[in-house]
């Protein structure tokens, strides 16, 4: 299980003539920082998938980084399983499994070499990862390309590489920052296959989107960030009931006006 | 961190390009280019001293057996002037025109029987800004003419073969160079090896750096890198080590190059002097300079990564790092300086120090004790470098800008 309480990050601007115009008017601007999160708290149950929704900017990609411990709060708590993340960011590393739109993949290596080498650095043994290796393959279907040079996949192809690289160690946890952004159909279903695949294993999956069709399908909670600051936590129920129409019009109860 | 730097060697590997550059570049091209430019050389030099020249003869004497002689040289066409230049301007014209290219003058008391005419002056017209060798085809002939006559005067007046040296040259000097070979040809290649040395351990710890760095925040791999289960320290040292091994690789790579090549060209007439300066210098040296260039490479590499992981791109990488070869050539130049030897404060100034190092050691002159400062500045510099590339690799506005 996830927690994360009260998180704030602040990042310090260097030139502030070079913000746009859109950064000047946020009220997260004050004085030489940029309040990117203020108030952010969630948290995800075992076999629960949260979908995390918000606008551009609104400070997503900033918990996720937070939580999967790229970035270092300067306020809040983050719990995964018992282990805090902030005191043990290399423990918690163990537990986390990664995964973004615009992950990349080294591509002068073969899809096997780049799985086992993350495989390696969770500190795996060759054989382990060979035995895991041939199931996340069989499981996402890609024994025809793996000991192919990665530079020539297809997005599909990527998509399925970084899936297997992102749990080749076991997490316990998985975090997907906005994992369909810039995929087509096949690639796109690929991760939501995957998705639906970690909670029939009862794994807690946090997803950042803005694609409601997918959270309709997939998610099992929501939370909501706007302007740095949680405004929604709740299930899926929860959600839909802000509006009658849709969960377009919900998505829209819960952010500011200004944003609209 | 081994994890990192194999699988970090494993990609440059399978990169042709840096492949290309580190190996096929100082392996062929150089060696041909460089070939290329001492062939160009060296023949435009024989086919000037084989060029064909046109020339004519001024003189009021009649059989001037210089000029026969002259004639009777293969690619030497003695030209008959059907009206002689009155004036200086005219020759020069005749020269200047192309239709002669060199003009003798003979004078009046020309002859064989040297203690009736003195010295024969003659004057040479020619365009010295052509590189055809006149000269050298003149003295060839004059030499011989001069030294009969020479002889046959002496005989005339009794001089015995041992007064006729000393008459010839009453004193000469006799250079004894007490610097043995080693030391000469050190001193005159001793200061350009560095500088080789230097910018081909840059180059090649460069090519792979923008790569390792600025390329995978490119290529989207960094996030993940950093977040599996190892210290950023142990990322930045794997990295490290990586640019560290290219580097040195790359210079040895291109050292034994040059060796294999010079071995090559030089077969047959210059064989032996290399192989004895190169027997010259001990093992023990030819290790001193290649520990001299550990911390070397360490200090570029340090440096490389903290600038290759700060810019976005691959791109702006290679803008930040080209500037560095114009840095690092500065202390070379410094120890190429006249006066400047490895002591005092000049043994203490990074790069600098391991450049005069480098050169002592060719030459054989080397003061051991310097190495302690040599080895205590390079060190210190390369772990400072060091720590603050972990630092910078620490810091979030570095990583994620």
């Amino acid at each position: 299980m996830i927690k994360i309480s009260n998180l704030a990050k602040k990042f310090k601007v260097e030139n502030p003539k070079k913000l746009s115009e859109q950064d000047k008017k946020d009220p997260r601007l004050q004085g030489r920082y940029f309040h990117s999160i203020k108030d952010v708290s969630l948290s995800c149950d075992n076999g629960e998938v949260l979908g995390l929704l918000g606008p551009n900017g609104a400070g997503k990609t900033t918990t996720l980084r937070v939580l999967s411990t790229a970035l270092e709060p300067d306020q809040g708590a983050i719990e995964i399983n018992g282990v805090d993340v902030i005191q043990n960011p290399v423990e918690a590393r163990k537990k986390i499994g990664f995964l973004s739109g615009s992950t990349g993949l080294y591509g002068r290596l073969t899809g096997r070499e780049n799985i086992a080498y993350f495989g390696r650095l969770n500190g795996l043994s060759d054989a382990q990862i060979e035995e895991k290796i041939t199931v996340l393959a069989k499981q996402l279907d890609m024994e025809t390309f793996l000991d192919r040079r990665s530079e020539n996949y297809s997005t599909g192809m990527k998509q399925k590489t970084s899936i297997a690289r992102a749990v080749v160690h076991d997490p316990e946890v998985i975090v997907l920052d906005e994992p369909t952004t810039g995929l087509d159909i096949m690639a796109t279903s690929t991760v939501i296959e995957f998705i639906r695949s970690l909670k029939e294993a009862r794994i807690p999956v946090i997803f950042s989107t803005h694609h409601l069709d997918e959270v309709a399908e997939l998610c099992d909670s929501v939370a909501i960030i706007d302007q740095g600051i949680t405004t929604f936590q709740g299930s899926l129920d929860d959600f839909r009931a802000k509006s009658d129409a849709s969960l377009h019009h919900a998505f829209l109860a819960c952010v500011k006006k200004e944003n609209v | 961190m081994w994890q990192i730097l194999k699988k970090e060697l494993l990609e440059i590997t399978r990169d042709r390009k840096t492949l290309f550059f580190m190996i096929a570049l100082p392996i062929l091209i150089f060696p041909l280019l460089i070939g290329g430019v001492i062939y160009l050389g060296a023949s435009a030099a024989s086919d000037a001293k084989a060029k064909s020249l046109d020339f004519a003869v001024i003189t009021n004497v009649a059989n001037v057996e210089l000029a026969d002689k002259l004639a009777a040289v293969d690619n030497l066409n003695l030209i008959e002037l059907t009206q002689t230049p009155s004036s200086d301007e005219e020759i020069a014209q005749l020269i200047k025109s192309g239709e002669l290219d060199f003009v003798l003058k003979i004078p009046d008391n020309y002859g064989d029987d040297l203690l009736n005419s003195g010295q024969i002056l003659i004057t040479l017209y020619l365009n010295a800004a052509q590189l055809n060798f006149v000269q050298e085809r003149l003295d060839e002939i004059t030499k011989e003419i001069s030294e009969r006559n020479q002889k046959a005067a002496f005989e005339i007046l009794g001089v015995s073969p041992e007064v006729q040296t000393g008459l010839l040259e009453p004193i000469k000097i006799e250079r004894e160079n007490v610097a043995d070979q080693r030391e000469t040809i050190g001193a005159t290649i001793g200061g350009m090896i560095p500088y080789f040395l230097f910018i081909l351990c840059l180059q090649g710890a460069m090519i792979p750096a923008g790569d390792i760095g600025a390329g995978e925040k490119e290529r989207g791999t960094l996030e993940t890198l950093l977040l599996s289960p190892i210290s950023r320290t142990q990322i930045v040292l794997g990295k490290f080590l990586t640019l560290c091994v290219a580097g040195v690789t790359s210079a040895l790579v291109t050292v034994l190059s040059i060796a294999i090549w010079s071995l090559v060209v030089s077969q047959g007439f210059q064989i032996e002097k290399v192989a004895e300066f190169m027997s010259s210098i001990d093992l023990i040296d030819f290790l001193l300079v290649f520990f001299m260039l550990v911390p070397i490479v360490a200090i570029f590499s340090a440096s490389l990564l903290s600038l290759s992981i700060y810019a976005r791109s691959y791109k702006e990488a290679q803008g930040y790092m080209s500037p560095l070869i114009f840095v690092v050539l500065v202390p070379v130049m410094i120890a190429l300086m006249p006066g400047i030897e490895l002591k005092g404060v000049y043994a203490w100034i990074p790069l600098t120090n391991v450049a005069l190092a480098i050169k002592e050691l060719v030459k054989g002159t080397m003061d051991y004790f310097q190495l302690l400062a040599i080895f205590g500045s390079s060190v210190l510099l390369a772990g400072a470098l060091l720590y603050f590339c972990v630092y910078w690799f620490n810091r979030e506005k570095v990583l994620f800008r």
